[in-house]
């Protein structure tokens, strides 16, 4: 075999066996026309601190991945992402929460998660990109963060112009990397579950 | 790759890997100390205090917008009051408007929603975006019940610098976290970059050093081989640095060395032939009067009358005579070549040696014509300046003797008329004193330079061929060479070097 082909096989187990390894939470799941719908909560992410500076005043990101697996594998057969941007309204009591171009208001922080954080019948990919893996044995990750902030705006708080310098764009991109990332997040995975026929 | 190639990458590598280290520990203080310098709690703290100073502001703001429409109902319901019916609202919700920057509108209405009185701004279509909220209140009286809408507007930029100042103080809040993830991920990729750098020093000092290391190599090398006893090697020196000269020392030390075991080994074979010659002499010279006496005495002491056969006996006679005294030439010749003396040099002149030797020429040239001179022109020359050289005067006299003496023969074989013209002068270089004697001859073949040297090698009948064989001996005991090759007249030229005295 050859040496990189070795590597490359090496990195693979290791993150298949990274992601294997995160711990198994019940979830719903449904076939719906060949497709998967999921149903889990992730409630669990907004501990004390979340709901602080979710009520704070000050716009805060939700996100929420969830990712299909072959099981035993590294493959990834589908993924969804959703995020909900929550307001707490110093004006008017409530929370405003945008889902993309969506505005939605709740009276209670508890609503906000419940919309944001429960997740019910949600489609992961669609019907052909399971339809090739028929009978296989498969399993949903689920990733939900706390304010990560996105690339965008990250670009723009963190050095927005990148120097005339060879090192200072290579460095940036690490360092925007290291601090954007999510100030909290909760991994966990779902029990195998088998692509119908 | 040679073990010393091996430690001048292993010096090389070290020191730049030492300096790699050094940096990045002197890097990493610096960029920690400067991150601290640029990101530290203060400011957090700060920008803490400006976002809650913005929710403030505008918190106080909403207190007021509440206030204000407190003000307009307890003001309705004031004139309510007042039982004077409903007609006065408008112009005292004009005052009210007015009263009150931020207030946009006001609209009372009756509980079945028809407008019981209402005033508003005019909204100036250039007008920053404006968020507009409106306050309810009910006001009272025994007669009246009305629903009063205050809607009341500020400027959208409040919430928007609210956010903004959050998202900067949020992401200050965690480079000040991360401080020193941060600064590492500095030093890494300073570190790294270095380290290319670093590498690409390496590779191209591990080139450069491998130029210096394969000509280091090729001199152990060729230590190895002269060690095996190889002399006839020599080192390319194009370069102009420390190794090249250590090659040029090399290559001058294996010439030394070369010349020397010629010299030794050509010493060495003429001792032999001087101990050949000695006992070839000795056993030739010893019958030699015997025999010439014993023939004299058959001569003579023949008594008889037979006159043919006395005649044969003087002619036999004759014959033994002449070849005994060719012999005793020869043992002589041999005598006096074994008895060779071993070169004592003294500091001298080469130019007084060749005054010397024109001194003799008359002599040679009428020794060779046998008793009048033979028509040979000789012109000896030497340099004005001195030439010192270590040197035996008498032997090295006698060795430029024999040359001068074989050059005028040799032309003289060939030019019995005249023409015959024979040059010997004295030059130096600057590390060397010369002799040259060269005549327009015939020449020597090439084939035969190598041998001419030799001891009993000669192309002439009556030749014993050791008077080339004594002029090397000579000139290799004064350190020097001598040479044949051929002159430009076309004749031979025989040259002989000397070390000058001035420069060992």
């Amino acid at each position: 075999m050859r040496p990189w082909l070795a590597v490359l096989v090496l990195l693979a187990s290791v993150v298949a066996s990274a992601q294997s390894s995160r711990p198994v939470r019940d979830m719903r799941f449904a076939w719906d026309r060949g497709a998967p719908k999921v149903s889990f909560s992730a409630k669990d992410l907004a501990d004390e601190r979340v709901r602080q500076e979710l009520s704070g005043g000050l716009r805060k990101r939700l996100v929420v991945h969830v990712s299909a697996h072959v099981d035993g594998s590294n493959q990834r057969l589908a993924r969804r992402t959703f995020s909900c941007d929550v307001t707490r309204d110093l004006w008017e009591d409530g929370y405003l929460v945008r889902i993309g171009t969506k505005s939605m208001r709740f009276k209670s922080l508890e609503q906000v998660l419940d919309h944001c954080l429960v997740v019910e019948g949600l489609f992961v990919g669609e019907p052909k990109q399971y339809a090739n893996h028929a009978g296989k044995e498969i399993y949903f990750a689920v990733r939900a963060e706390f304010n990560p902030i996105s690339k965008q705006q990250c670009r723009e708080l963190i050095r927005p112009t990148a120097g005339s310098d060879a090192v200072g764009p290579i460095t940036v991109s690490i360092v925007r990397r290291r601090i954007c990332q999510a100030e909290r997040d909760v991994e966990f995975r779902s029990e195998v579950v088998k692509v119908p026929q | 790759m040679s073990r010393f190639e091996r430690k001048i990458l292993f010096a090389i590598g070290l020191s730049v890997f030492l300096a790699l280290g050094g940096a990045i520990f002197l890097a990493r203080g610096a960029l920690r100390e400067v991150y601290s310098v640029g990101v530290n709690e203060r400011f957090g703290a700060e920008l803490v205090h400006g976002v809650e100073a913005r929710r403030g502001q505008l918190m106080a703001l909403r207190a007021s917008t509440e206030q204000a429409a407190d003000a307009v109902q307890w003001a309705v319901e004031a004139e309510l009051a007042r039982k004077r019916g409903t007609r006065r609202l408008a112009p005292l919700l004009e005052e009210l408007l007015q009263r009150y920057p931020f207030v946009r509108g006001i609209r009372v209405a009756s509980p079945d929603e028809s407008v019981v009185a209402s005033v508003s701004r005019p909204v100036d279509p250039a007008q920053e975006p404006m968020r507009v909220t409106t306050r309810d209140r009910m006001a009272s009286s025994p007669d009246h019940t009305l629903h009063i809408a205050v809607e009341v507007a500020v400027p959208e930029a409040y919430f928007e610098r609210l956010q903004e100042a959050g998202e900067a103080a949020d992401v200050y809040s965690r480079l000040q976290r991360r401080s020193a993830s941060v600064s590492d991920v500095y030093v890494w990729v300073f570190g790294v970059l270095v380290f290319v750098v670093i590498v690409v020093a390496f590779l191209i000092g591990a080139i450069l050093s491998r130029r210096v290391t394969k000509r280091v190599a090729a001199l152990a090398e060729a230590s190895r081989k002269v060690g095996a006893g190889d002399l006839n090697i020599s080192l390319p020196t194009s370069a102009t640095d420390e190794i090249s000269d250590l090659t040029q020392a090399f290559n001058d030390m294996v010439r030394d060395l070369r010349d020397s075991r010629t010299r030794i080994e050509y010493l060495q074979r003429i001792s032999a032939w001087q101990d050949f010659a000695r006992r070839l002499a000795h056993e030739i010279k010893n019958p030699l009067t015997p025999i010439q006496l014993a023939a004299q005495e058959i001569d003579e002491t023949y008594s008889g009358d037979d006159e043919t056969y006395r005649q044969k006996l003087q002619s036999a006679r004759a014959i033994i005579e002449e070849e005994v005294a060719t012999l005793r030439r020869l043992v002589g010749e041999f005598s006096a070549f074994a008895k060779l003396p071993e070169a004592d040099l003294v500091p001298a002149d080469l130019g007084e040696l060749v005054q010397a030797i024109e001194a003799s020429v008359p002599a040679m040239l009428e020794d060779l014509g046998g008793g009048s001179p033979v028509p040979v022109e000789v012109e000896v020359s030497a340099a004005t300046k001195p030439i010192r050289v270590r040197m035996d005067p008498m032997m090295l006299k006698r060795g430029i003797d024999n040359l001068v003496r074989n050059a005028i023969q040799a032309v003289y074989e060939v030019k019995p008329e005249g023409g015959g013209r024979v040059l010997v002068r004295a030059y130096r270089t600057r590390d060397s004193g010369f002799i040259e004697v060269r005549d327009n001859g015939r020449g020597i073949s090439e084939d035969n330079w190598d041998r001419v040297f030799d001891p009993y090698y000669t192309t002439r009948s009556e030749g014993t061929g050791l008077g080339l064989a004594i002029v090397k001996k000579v000139v290799l005991e004064h350190g020097g060479h001598v040479r044949l090759d051929r002159a430009p007249e076309g004749g031979a030229r025989f040259s002989i070097e000397l070390p000058l005295l001035e420069s060992r």
